[in-house]
């Protein structure tokens, strides 16, 4: 627990309970999604599947490196994770990502992940105006997961046909924006 | 269809067994099935059995359009 760190959290005026209580959702939301992308990668088979295999394992990975930057910040801030891996589950700030009911509809896998990084947008924007001006750490690490929540977002939304993502998957390393955070 | 008070509504809160509702611009709707309300509350922010028009217009990151798949239970009577 950092104890200046959580009275500087307060006095700017930040509900600490609130804030915790999110970020242990979100941690789990990403914790799950892990879990959850293994199975949707594993089954992104055959001739479209495969094109989009390499990037939901990117996304995968990175939302594992999200979980592992969130629970630093959770424990200075006086917080803590469930004993319970199934309360963990069931608290997450997301929906399941689960697999669709035909596994071999890549149209429905693709709308499961964009679903799931829509929803981790919606949750780190919420951090980020919690925090902004307010607790600089928290705001600096739920910006960093923001960016690469949103890069999951547009490439899965230009496999679906939405429109361009503006960019290039991932080139060598992972987590270019958390990164800093798992040094 | 039902029509609630705002404490009729507040009982509705998704603990010890009630069903959990929220009021959206006069429209009641039960999220009790939702996952994202379970136990009645909702990202840590928002309880079941309130009427959430002013957080949904302003402060929440996301739109009305989530509460479309909730079943609507009823009509929130005003004041």
């Amino acid at each position: 627990m950092a104890k200046v760190a959580i009275e500087m959290v307060k006095k700017a005026g930040v509900n600490l309970d609130q804030l915790v209580e999110l970020l242990v959702k979100n941690a789990s939301a990403e914790l799950t999604t892990y879990y959850y992308y293994t199975i949707l990668r594993v089954n992104l088979i055959g001739l479209e599947g495969e094109g989009i295999k390499e990037i939901a394992e990117t996304a995968r990975i990175e939302d594992r490196n999200h979980f592992e930057a969130l629970v630093p910040r959770i424990y200075e801030l006086g917080g803590e994770l469930p004993g319970d891996m199934k309360a963990f589950h069931d608290i997450s700030a997301c929906p399941p990502a689960g697999l669709p009911k035909n596994p071999a509809d890549v149209k429905a896998i693709l709308e499961v992940l964009v679903g799931a990084e829509r929803c981790a947008v919606r949750g780190y924007t919420q951090i980020c105006n919690m925090t902004a001006g307010k607790d600089h750490r928290t705001y600096d690490l739920a910006l960093a997961i923001l960016n690469e929540e949103i890069e999951h977002e547009s490439w899965f939304s230009e496999f679906l046909g939405e429109g361009p993502s503006g960019h290039f998957m991932r080139r060598g390393e992972t987590s270019p924006f958390v990164g800093k955070f798992l040094r | 269809m039902r029509t609630f008070t705002r404490e009729e509504l507040a009982r509705c809160n998704g603990r010890d067994g009630a069903p959990a509702y929220v009021a959206y611009r006069g429209t009641v709707y039960d999220v009790s099935k939702a996952f994202l309300w379970m136990g009645g509350r909702h990202q840590a922010l928002h309880e079941a059995g309130m009427d959430l028009t002013e957080a949904l217009d302003r402060d929440a990151p996301h739109g009305a359009e989530f509460l479309e798949p909730c079943p609507r239970v009823g009509r929130l009577l005003p004041g």
